[in-house]
C-alpha cells in the first residue's frame, strides 16, 4: 500500500504547465491539468480517478483515454506506467440503457 | 467530401438505393442503409454534436461505434452512434447539444 | 432467469475468432460467436492489401478475399455467428451475458474463447478533439466499406505499418497525403509499405509530430513540429499544413477488459494489459481462453493461426480429440506462427535498431529516416542486378516473412530459400521472360522489371500500378524517383490488367536508359 502522505511530500507541489488545459478524456471532458492535479490531492490510481473526475466513466468507457490517463498518473508520481494501479473491469463492458439492464434476469416488476 | 465511385482494388460501388432525410430540419440525400455519418460527411457536415461542458464541436473519430464522439440525435433520440447506425428514408437527424437538441439547454 | 448452454462460445468474429470456431466446428463442435458489430471479419475487410507471408499463411491474398474465404468455411462448418450481440460481461464461471437487440442474454459456455481484438491508441494535442481529426481505422472504414473519402488533404500521423497502408490506400482512394509524421526517429512499418508511399511523393518527417489542429468547426490546418532527445518540440521547427483531415495511426492495444473481469491473470507490458496464456491458449482460469490480438498485438495472419491453435485446443479439452492429436496440431500450427515471428520486425526486436540484414548487408539508412531507398544503396542488396535483357529488380531490403515471388517466377530466377525472410536473390543463370508474374505477386510492391536497352538510348521499366485511372499506351508523363521526385519524361508502352494480377496493374513506362534504375513510379504530366 503506497504511503499517501509520503508520496505527496515526494512528488512536491502542483505546479501548473503549458499544456494543462489539454483535453484528455473526450467523453467527461477531463483535462491534463485537472488529472495532474487531483493526482495532487492524492489520488493515485486509476479507478479512484475515474470516481473522481468521471475520467473515462463516459460513453466509451475508457477506451480512447485509459492509457493517456495512466501515463500521466506515472508522470505525475515519478514512476513508471506499469506501477499505476490499472482501473478495475466490470459489466457493462459497453454502454447500455438502463431500461436494458433492469430488464435483465427476467422482466422488472413495478 | 466526395464519394467513391471507382477503387483500383474495390472496383466500381455497388449502387445502392437514394433516400432521403433530415438534418437540422434540411433534407439531405443519402443510401440506404449506409451509415447516417457516412451520408453526412458526403453532404459536408463535420460537426456532429456540442460538447455538454465545453460546447465544443465532435464529429467522427473511430467510425466503429467505440468512441461515441459522433453521436446525435435520431428520430427524438439522443446518443446515436451515426457511424454504426444505418440510413433510413425520412430518418429526422439533429445536432446535439450536450444530450439534447436545443444550443442553450 | 435462461441460460442457454455451448460447448464453446467465441467472443469477437475476427480473423482469431472465426478461425478458432472453424477448426473446432471441423471436429463435430458447435461454436456459438458472438460480435458487437453488424458485420463479420472484424478489421479484415478493411484491409485492401496483399498480405505477406507464404501460401500456408495466404500471402499475396488480399485481406477483404481472406475475410470472405473464413465467412464461407464458417458457414460450410456450420458455425453460429450472432452480430449486433454486444458482450457486456464475462465471469469466471464461463457465463457470458450479451446484449441483443433491447435485452440481455445469458450464456454458459463449457468454453469460452476470448477473441476480442484491438482497439487503437490515441494522442493528444491542441485541437486534437475537432471533427476531421480521425483514426485510421476510421480512414478504412469510410474508404473501404463506405466507400467514402476520409478527406481530401490528410496528413498522417504514425509509421507503423498501419499509418503506412493506410496512407497508401488513402492515395488510392484518390485523396491526397501531404506528410507522414512520426515522433520516432525511423520508419516503424515494413520498408517496402514506406517506398511505396515515398515514390508516390508523400514527405516522411521523422522525429515530428503534432504541435496543433487547427479550424473552428472543422480541421483546416496542422502545424507539426520537430522533437528534441526530451521528445519536446524544439522552437523554430514548426510546419504548416493546409489539410482537411488528420489521422492518428500511434499503434494498437488489446481489448482484454472481459479477461480482466473474469478474473484471468493478467501482465502489464510495453504492448498493453494481455492475459497470461500457455502455448494451448489457455488462460489462468480453465476453460477460458485468448487468441488475437487480445493476447498480444500481431497481424492478422499470426490472429489467425492463434485461433485455430485455440480452437484445436478447446476441442481437446471438451473431449473431441486426444491430447496426441491436439499437440500434433499445436506443433504445425506452432511453426507456421514461427515463421511470421522471424526477421528484422519479430517481436523479439520491436524498438531495436537493426543495422545489418541476416545476409551481413548494412540496411538502408535512408530507408528509415526518409521512407525510400537511396539511389546509392540499392545496388548492395542480392535482388539488384545488371543484366542484358528484361530482368527483375528487387527492391526487398528488409528481412520480413514474405515469399510468393519465388513460387511466382516459373523461370526460377528469383530465390529465398526455406527461411521466408532471407531477402529474395536473382539467380542470373536463368533467364526471365518478362511475365510480370513476380511484380503482381509481391505484397510489398517492390519487384520491377527492368530492360536497359529496348531502343537506342532508351530503356524501360516495368512497375505495379494499382491506382485509377489506369494510364494508357502512349501517354506520356514524368518518371518519379524512389524519393517521388521528378527524374525524367517518361512514355507509357505497355499496360498489362490480367486478372491474375489481382488489381496490381503492371505499367511499362519508356525512359533515358540511365534512368532505368532511377525511375519507380509514374506521373501523368498536370
Amino acid at each position: 500500500m503506497t504511503d499517501i502522505q509520503a508520496k505527496l511530500k515526494e512528488i512536491g507541489p502542483f505546479v501548473e504547465g503549458a499544456d494543462d488545459n489539454l483535453l484528455v478524456c473526450r467523453c467527461e471532458e477531463v483535462t491534463k491539468g485537472q488529472i495532474r492535479k487531483a493526482v495532487h490531492e492524492g489520488i493515485f490510481t486509476l479507478e479512484e480517478m475515474r470516481r473522481y473526475l468521471r475520467s473515462g466513466m463516459g460513453l466509451c468507457q475508457g477506451q480512447t483515454c485509459g492509457k493517456m490517463v495512466k501515463s500521466i498518473i506515472a508522470s505525475e508520481l515519478k514512476v513508471s506506467p506499469s506501477e499505476v494501479v490499472p482501473a478495475s473491469s466490470r459489466a457493462p463492458m459497453r454502454p447500455i440503457e438502463m431500461c436494458i439492464l433492469a430488464e435483465d434476469g427476467g422482466v422488472s416488476h413495478e | 467530401m466526395e464519394r467513391i465511385e471507382n477503387h483500383p482494388i474495390l472496383g466500381e460501388t455497388p449502387k445502392r438505393k437514394k433516400v432521403t432525410f433530415s438534418y437540422d430540419g434540411k433534407l439531405l440525400e443519402g443510401y440506404e442503409g449506409e451509415p447516417i455519418a457516412a451520408a453526412l460527411k458526403a453532404a459536408g457536415v463535420m460537426a456532429h454534436r456540442y460538447t455538454a461542458k465545453k460546447h465544443e464541436p465532435r464529429g467522427i473519430f473511430c467510425a466503429i461505434g467505440r468512441c461515441t464522439d459522433c453521436v446525435m440525435i435520431v428520430d427524438g433520440k439522443p446518443n446515436i452512434r451515426t457511424c454504426i447506425t444505418p440510413l433510413e428514408a425520412g430518418m429526422v437527424v439533429q445536432t446535439q447539444y450536450g444530450v439534447s437538441a436545443k444550443p442553450d439547454a | 432467469m435462461k441460460i442457454e448452454r455451448y460447448d464453446m462460445i467465441v467472443i469477437g468474429a475476427g480473423p482469431a475468432g472465426l478461425s478458432a470456431a472453424i477448426e473446432a466446428a471441423k471436429k463435430g463442435l458447435k461454436p456459438i460467436v458472438f460480435d458487437e458489430n453488424a458485420k463479420p471479419g472484424g478489421q479484415l475487410f478493411k484491409q485492401i492489401h496483399k498480405f505477406f507471408g507464404s501460401k500456408e499463411h495466404k500471402a499475396k491474398v488480399r485481406g477483404f478475399k481472406i475475410g470472405e474465404e473464413l465467412l464461407d468455411e464458417a458457414e460450410k462448418y456450420g458455425v453460429e455467428v450472432i452480430l449486433d450481440a454486444t458482450v457486456v460481461g464475462l465471469y469466471p464461471e464461463k457465463e457470458v451475458t450479451v446484449k441483443v437487440g433491447g435485452s440481455v442474454r445469458h450464456y454458459k459456455g463449457d468454453a469460452v474463447l476470448v477473441a476480442t481484438g484491438a482497439s487503437e491508441n490515441m494522442v493528444n494535442f491542441e485541437g486534437w478533439t475537432k471533427p476531421g481529426v480521425i483514426g485510421a481505422g476510421a480512414a478504412q472504414t469510410m474508404m473501404n466499406l463506405h466507400h467514402i473519402k476520409p478527406g481530401n488533404r490528410i496528413l498522417m500521423l504514425g509509421s507503423g505499418n498501419v499509418g503506412l497502408v493506410v496512407s497508401y490506400q488513402l492515395l488510392q482512394a484518390g485523396c491526397e497525403v501531404v506528410a507522414l509524421a512520426d515522433a520516432a526517429p525511423r520508419v516503424g512499418g515494413y520498408g517496402v509499405h514506406a517506398a511505396k508511399i515515398a515514390r508516390c511523393g508523400v514527405p516522411f518527417y521523422l522525429s515530428h509530430t503534432i504541435v496543433r489542429v487547427e479550424g473552428e468547426d472543422a480541421v483546416t490546418g496542422v502545424v507539426i513540429g520537430q522533437v528534441g532527445a526530451d521528445w519536446k518540440i524544439i522552437p523554430g521547427t514548426e510546419k504548416h499544413f493546409d489539410v482537411d483531415t488528420v489521422c492518428l495511426a500511434v499503434g494498437l492495444s488489446p481489448m482484454s477488459q472481459l479477461l480482466k473481469q473474469a478474473e484471468v491473470k493478467m501482465n502489464d507490458t510495453k504492448g498493453g494489459h494481455v492475459p497470461e496464456i500457455d502455448r494451448y491458449g489457455a488462460t489462468s482460469v480453465p476453460g477460458i481462453y485468448a487468441a488475437g490480438d487480445v493476447s498480444g498485438i500481431e497481424e492478422a495472419s499470426s490472429a489467425m493461426i492463434e485461433g485455430r491453435m485455440s480452437g484445436a485446443s478447446i476441442t481437446c479439452y471438451l473431449g473431441y480429440m486426444t491430447e496426441e492429436e491436439r499437440d500434433a496440431r499445436i506443433e504445425e500450427l506452432e511453426n507456421q506462427l514461427e515463421t511470421l515471428r522471424q526477421g528484422m520486425f519479430a517481436p523479439k526486436n520491436r524498438g531495436k535498431l537493426v543495422e545489418k540484414t541476416d545476409e551481413g548487408i548494412d540496411v538502408s539508412m535512408n530507408l528509415l529516416n526518409k521512407g525510400f531507398v537511396a539511389d546509392d544503396e540499392i545496388e548492395r542488396f542480392p535482388g539488384v542486378t545488371h543484366q542484358k535483357g528484361i530482368h527483375p529488380v528487387i527492391e526487398c531490403t528488409q528481412n520480413i516473412p514474405c515469399n510468393p515471388c519465388q513460387d511466382a517466377c516459373k523461370m526460377g530466377c528469383i530465390r529465398i530459400g526455406k527461411n521466408i525472410t532471407s531477402l529474395p536473390a536473382i539467380d542470373e543463370e536463368k533467364k526471365c521472360i518478362g511475365c510480370g508474374m513476380c511484380v503482381a505477386s509481391c505484397s510489398g510492391q517492390s519487384i520491377f522489371l527492368v530492360e536497359e536497352d529496348v531502343e537506342p538510348g532508351f530503356g524501360e521499366v516495368t512497375m505495379p500500378y494499382e491506382f485509377l485511372p489506369v494510364p494508357e499506351v502512349g501517354d506520356k508523363g514524368i518518371a518519379l524517383g524512389r524519393d517521388g521526385k521528378e527524374v525524367c519524361k517518361a512514355e507509357v508502352t505497355k499496360v498489362r490488367c490480367a486478372p491474375v494480377f489481382d488489381h496490381t496493374n503492371l505499367l511499362t513506362i519508356k525512359v533515358p536508359n540511365d534512368m532505368v534504375m532511377k525511375a519507380r513510379f509514374y506521373k501523368k504530366e498536370a
